[in-house]
């Protein structure tokens, strides 16, 4: 798979996908979606989709493709590559979320949580193959979520299409079968030749599974705090595991939008009881605006 | 302007080496929307540099996993900034020479007093430095725009800056912004 536009940028969303088979233009097609990577504190999550016309569904079983979870990663790959082959058939395109998005989008000032970003991901990939012109009639869609919820809101979304959502549907549904190795073999690629935006020393990749139980995971990332700006950008900095090694081995910073919270919330009632001590004059209303003190020390 | 709180704060007098501000190479600045709970070195250039890309809508990076947009602010003219360190305290300071100095004259006759004669120097100067915003550029309704508005002000109330950097005047109110302290850390 060819990474290289994501290798020249992987701070924030890339997009890609195969040329779209001349026959999905024209005959009813069925659309797969699935995610690889959910979990892991380290690296993107792939959302892929793929598709092919129902009529040469057979086509895509005969590849015996199954959930990418049970496949080991050498019959990914070959799995792929006969997709790739099958290119007048079978079509795909993915969206790969970098962990730099995902931590600024669940860390935003307004929440943008996993869930969410996951569901106008895979809604995105659709109305992309949409306007490629691929006649889409079913969409199966491995849930994320409450699977009834994520299944009302895609319905609304495409009133046109046939929408199935449900848990598990990378094993029971070919067409999802594919997307999820699709997903799968791209969120491994990227993983494994992840160019770092950081130019760092002493940087070892033995990172393990990425996910947060992986030991050989929890001990790269603390081998690679730095005290200042905490990790690479291939860390979920929103990750529990990420925050908490950076809460013990990374210096404390507060932003401007959690000291509000801190301040105004609570004030201990026996302050107000309290003679208030020696206070320095306030500045000027013109210093406090422009958030100027006066040095009187260094 | 300072006697008010005089009683209050630890005396202090500052020296500023000279020779520092001519020899000062550029340094490249960030000001971020967050304050960094340590005064410490940090490789910026290898780790915050390195991540800034120029979007359509201007600068983008992210520190700790949180969005930041920034953009550039520039010194007024005819102001130089620079990045000034103060120097250890032990050491000989009993024996500094000022010959050729700012601060000769009435200061420079005076002995030097271990805990009150301060003395500072400039490790980098700066004509225009980048402002971040949590997720939003700062815009002009940021502080630190007007913050820059004060040196002409200041001007216009106590006389040509060249008065007032001379010592006693009744403008030597120097400021500094917090977070400054911190940047300067990480730069």
């Amino acid at each position: 798979m060819d990474l290289s536009e994501l290798e020249k940028d992987n701070t924030g969303r890339s997009r890609l996908s195969s040329p779209v088979p001349a026959v999905c233009r024209e005959e009813p097609c069925v659309l797969g979606v699935d995610e690889a990577g959910r979990g892991p504190v380290l690296g993107p999550m792939v959302y892929a989709i793929c598709y092919c016309p129902e009529s040469r569904l057979a086509d895509l079983e005969a590849l015996k493709v199954a959930d990418s979870k049970t496949l080991s990663e050498s019959e990914r790959d070959r799995l792929f590559a006969k997709m790739e082959e099958d290119q007048d058939l079978v079509g795909w395109a993915l969206d790969v979320l970098s962990p730099n998005l995902i931590s600024t989008s669940m860390l935003g000032r307004v929440k943008y949580n996993l869930n969410s970003l996951s569901h106008d991901t895979a809604t995105g990939l659709i109305q992309y193959a949409l306007d490629q012109g691929v006649k889409v009639t079913q969409v199966f869609v491995d849930t994320v979520g409450l699977p009834e919820m994520y299944q009302k809101r895609l319905q609304q979304r495409f009133p046109e299409i046939t929408v199935m959502v449900k848990a598990k549907a990378d094993a029971l549904y070919p067409v999802v079968s594919a997307a999820s190795i699709c997903a799968k073999v791209a969120r491994d690629q990227a993983v494994k030749s992840w160019q770092f935006v950081e130019k760092l020393q002493d940087l070892d990749a033995d990172y393990g599974s990425g996910y947060p139980n992986d030991p050989k995971t929890k001990a790269w990332l603390r081998r690679h705090v730095e005290p200042v700006f905490g990790f690479p950008q291939l860390v979920r900095f929103s990750w529990r595991t990420a925050q908490a090694i950076l809460e013990k081995e990374a210096e404390g910073v507060t932003w401007e939008d959690s000291a509000t919270e801190e301040q105004e919330g609570h004030r201990r009632i026996t302050s107000y009881f309290q003679s208030e001590g020696p206070r320095a004059r306030a500045p000027h209303r013109y210093f406090q605006e422009r958030g100027l003190e006066s040095a009187t020390a260094l | 302007m300072e006697s008010g709180d005089e009683s209050a704060m630890e005396k202090q007098r500052v020296h500023v080496r000279p020779a520092t501000l001519h020899d000062s190479s550029p340094a490249t600045l960030h000001l971020l929307p967050c304050e960094v709970l340590a005064n410490r070195f940090a490789p910026v250039g290898r780790f915050f540099t390195p991540a800034i890309r120029q979007g359509a809508d201007g600068l983008h990076v992210s520190f700790r996993g949180r969005s930041l947009r920034g953009e550039e602010v520039s010194v007024p003219p005819g102001l130089t900034g620079y990045v000034m360190v103060t120097e250890k305290r032990e050491g000989l300071i009993g024996k500094q020479d000022f010959r050729g100095s700012e601060n000769n004259g009435e200061e420079a006759q005076e002995p030097l007093e271990r805990g009150f004669d301060q003395f500072i120097g400039a490790t980098g100067s700066f004509s225009c430095f980048t402002v971040w915003g949590l997720e939003t550029v700062p815009g002009p309704e940021a502080k630190v725009w007007g913050a820059l508005t004060w040196p002409t002000l200041a001007a216009a109330v106590c006389g040509p800056p060249a008065v007032h950097s001379r010592g006693d005047s009744c403008c030597r109110f120097t400021h500094r912004c917090p977070r400054t302290e911190n940047q300067r850390a990480s730069s």
